[in-house]
């Protein structure tokens, strides 16, 4: 009993994380059609705003993840800029989608190694942004800090999705995701629209990023793990599909939880990966995708 | 042979001649031994990079799979040198490559289903399991995270420089073989009908192309070159550890094929060696070694699409064109 609590607290707050990290994913495939490696870094950046603010200068921990979404907007939307926006237009030139994972991966090992060079290689502790513990059941608790991280997180992708649905920027990004050309001749400013959404994943990212680096460190290093954990929700859930992201982000995460506690850390990803190699010889596009069409 | 690459005139088939010899005697006259271990380390990663480049760039599958293949090879090879210690090291070695080509082979058969990014990301998990269970094998077959520390490799008792040019030689006889086949399959039926499967799947099949079939070959051969790659890394290093398979020397590898120009015969060999003098001049600031490469990708992706080959053969039609107004406006008689 004291194991399935544990599973399935652990796998809620997992895959609220993953859902957090991997949502941006998923809506930048969907709108731009890009996968963007360079997400993973973003949760670095975030795991290095936080110790900035809340380890050296002691910040309001509201505050510094404010500031970690700005940051992290700032930089995603750069990204964009250097990245991708050259080769809008150039479709028949280059393989847009190639590219575009090869330019965002370049921006990735970029981003990684200024961090190194800025930081040095050794990790940094992020305090937690509440202290404390909560006592689930019998001697299964959780922290204050993963609550919170849940609960932001839930929080967020919630207001994604009415930011998607009901205000005139979600409506033109579902609009570019649905019909690129249509919805430039009836005046979406697609220029603006690719920074800004690129901005936004990344901030959700950036956030994720304070949470983790309280979790675990800030290190150059400390988006790798989250990208390829990232990459296993969206390929998963079908890469641009919102609802598949969080379904498979908490199917992710309760299976992470139950691999921890009933076999052992070591062998959770390499589970995780042949989990993912069966699902995608059984279901090419994963559990919610489509062929190739819009699924925003 | 002549037939088959009827794009290369006698005076082309000269020069290529004249640059093997050359490259045939340069160990003879440099024997630097730190420049040389460069050298020959860089030969190991051009004959990996040209497996890649035959599956990334030629048959267009995004296969980023390709170091956990290499790794399986060297992880072959090596096993094979220490615990069957009758066996020729030549022969383990092409052993590595035949049991690289199995796996390349059966991983080949899911990507058939899949397209463009999710081959790639099925390709990426395939790698990032090998590389676990490498590193967490409990029955300590690839030795965990030391890997194998210490192997005989092909020429074990030798002076330092005759050690180097043996590797020098054979490696490169192995990059010029390599090539020369590249360069014939590309113009072969099945180089065609890779070509054309990349560009139109759905029209080649309908054509009469069996696509499972090339793709399957295509794999099985990259896979043997791949492999045998690796027993030569190891065998050249006389060790292998899970690092030679992470994210940095694949992110190496990807920008020296893009940087060279993807799917080009030349473009390995070209992007391996610009990348490794850059390496080499940056040896002192290694952390701006990552950096000034992942520059370099960005900017050759975005604004040199089909990298330096590409850049070549545009300016060199481009400068052809020149020459053939002027000289038909100047002096029609010239050839």
């Amino acid at each position: 009993m004291t194991d399935i609590v544990a599973i399935i607290v652990n796998g809620l707050v997992y895959g609220s994380i993953y859902g957090l990290v991997a949502i941006g994913m998923t809506l930048i495939y969907g709108t731009l059609r890009i996968l963007d490696m360079s997400q993973g870094s973003m949760v670095m950046i975030g795991g290095y705003v936080g110790w900035w603010a809340l380890a050296t200068h002691g910040v309001n921990p509201l505050l510094a993840l404010v500031l970690a979404f700005i940051v992290t907007f700032v930089v995603g939307t750069l990204t964009e800029l250097v990245s991708v926006q050259p080769l809008i237009g150039r479709r028949g030139e280059v393989d847009f989608e190639m590219v575009t994972f090869i330019t965002t991966f370049a921006v990735g090992i970029l981003l990684t190694n200024v961090a190194l060079q800025h930081f040095g290689p050794f990790q940094k502790n992020v305090p937690p942004i509440v202290s404390g513990n909560l006592d689930v059941y019998h001697g299964v608790s959780i922290s204050y800090h993963e609550l919170t991280m849940a609960g932001v997180s839930v929080l967020l992708m919630g207001a994604l999705g009415l930011f998607l649905a009901r205000t005139r920027w979600g409506f033109a990004v579902r609009a570019v995701a649905q019909d690129l050309d249509a919805a430039r001749s009836l005046g979406v400013p697609v220029s603006r629209l690719y920074p800004a959404t690129m901005g936004l994943a990344s901030a959700l990212a950036g956030v994720g990023g304070v949470f983790l680096g309280a979790l675990y460190f800030a290190s150059p290093t400390a988006g790798d793990l989250p990208l390829l954990q990232a990459l296993i929700v969206v390929v998963l859930g079908g890469l641009g599909s919102l609802t598949g992201t969080l379904y498979a982000a908490y199917l992710v995460g309760l299976m992470q939880a139950f691999c921890e506690v009933k076999i052992g850390t070591t062998w959770t990803l390499p589970i995780l990966y042949t989990a993912i190699l069966i699902i995608l010889v059984i279901r090419p596009y994963g559990l919610k995708g489509s062929p190739s069409e819009a699924r925003l | 042979m002549t037939g088959t690459f009827s794009g290369l005139s006698t005076t082309r088939w000269m020069m290529l001649g004249c640059a093997i010899v050359l490259v045939a005697l340069f160990p003879l006259v440099y024997t630097d031994p730190y420049y040389m271990t460069i050298i020959v380390t860089a030969e190991v990663v051009l004959i990996l990079n040209i497996s890649w480049n035959f599956v990334l760039g030629m048959a267009g599958v995004w296969n980023f799979g390709q170091l956990a293949i290499y790794a399986l090879g060297a992880y072959g090879a090596g096993w094979l040198m220490l615990h069957q210690t009758w066996m020729p090291a030549m022969i383990a070695i092409l052993c590595g490559g035949l049991f690289s080509a199995v796996i390349s082979v059966l991983l080949a058969f899911p990507t058939l289903r899949l397209f463009g990014i999710y081959t790639s990301l099925l390709t990426f998990s395939f790698a990032q399991v090998v590389q676990y269970v490498a590193l967490n094998d409990p029955r300590g077959l690839t030795g965990g995270s030391y890997g194998y520390p210490t192997v005989p490799g092909l020429f074990p008792n030798m002076s330092q420089t005759s050690y180097l040019r043996a590797y020098y030689w054979v490696f490169a006889a192995v990059i010029v073989a390599s090539c020369l086949v590249v360069a014939w399959l590309r113009q072969s039926h099945l180089g065609i009908a890779l070509r054309s499967i990349r560009d139109s799947p759905g029209y080649t099949a309908a054509r009469g192309v069996n696509p499972r079939m090339t793709r399957v070959i295509a794999f099985g051969l990259s896979g043997f070159l791949a492999g045998v790659a690796g027993g030569f890394y190891l065998s050249f290093e006389q060790s292998f550890t899970t690092s030679q398979m992470g994210l940095t020397p694949m992110s190496i590898d990807v920008t020296m094929l893009v940087i060279g120009g993807l799917g080009t015969v030349m473009g390995p060999l070209i992007g391996t060696a610009i990348v490794t003098v850059i390496q080499t001049i940056l040896i002192d600031y290694p952390g701006w070694q990552l950096t000034i490469l992942g520059a370099t990708l960005l900017v050759i992706v975005i604004f040199v699409p089909g990298g330096v080959v590409g850049l070549i053969s545009r300016t060199s039609k481009r400068v052809g064109a020149w020459v053939e107004e002027d000289s038909e406006a100047v002096e029609p008689a010239e050839t």
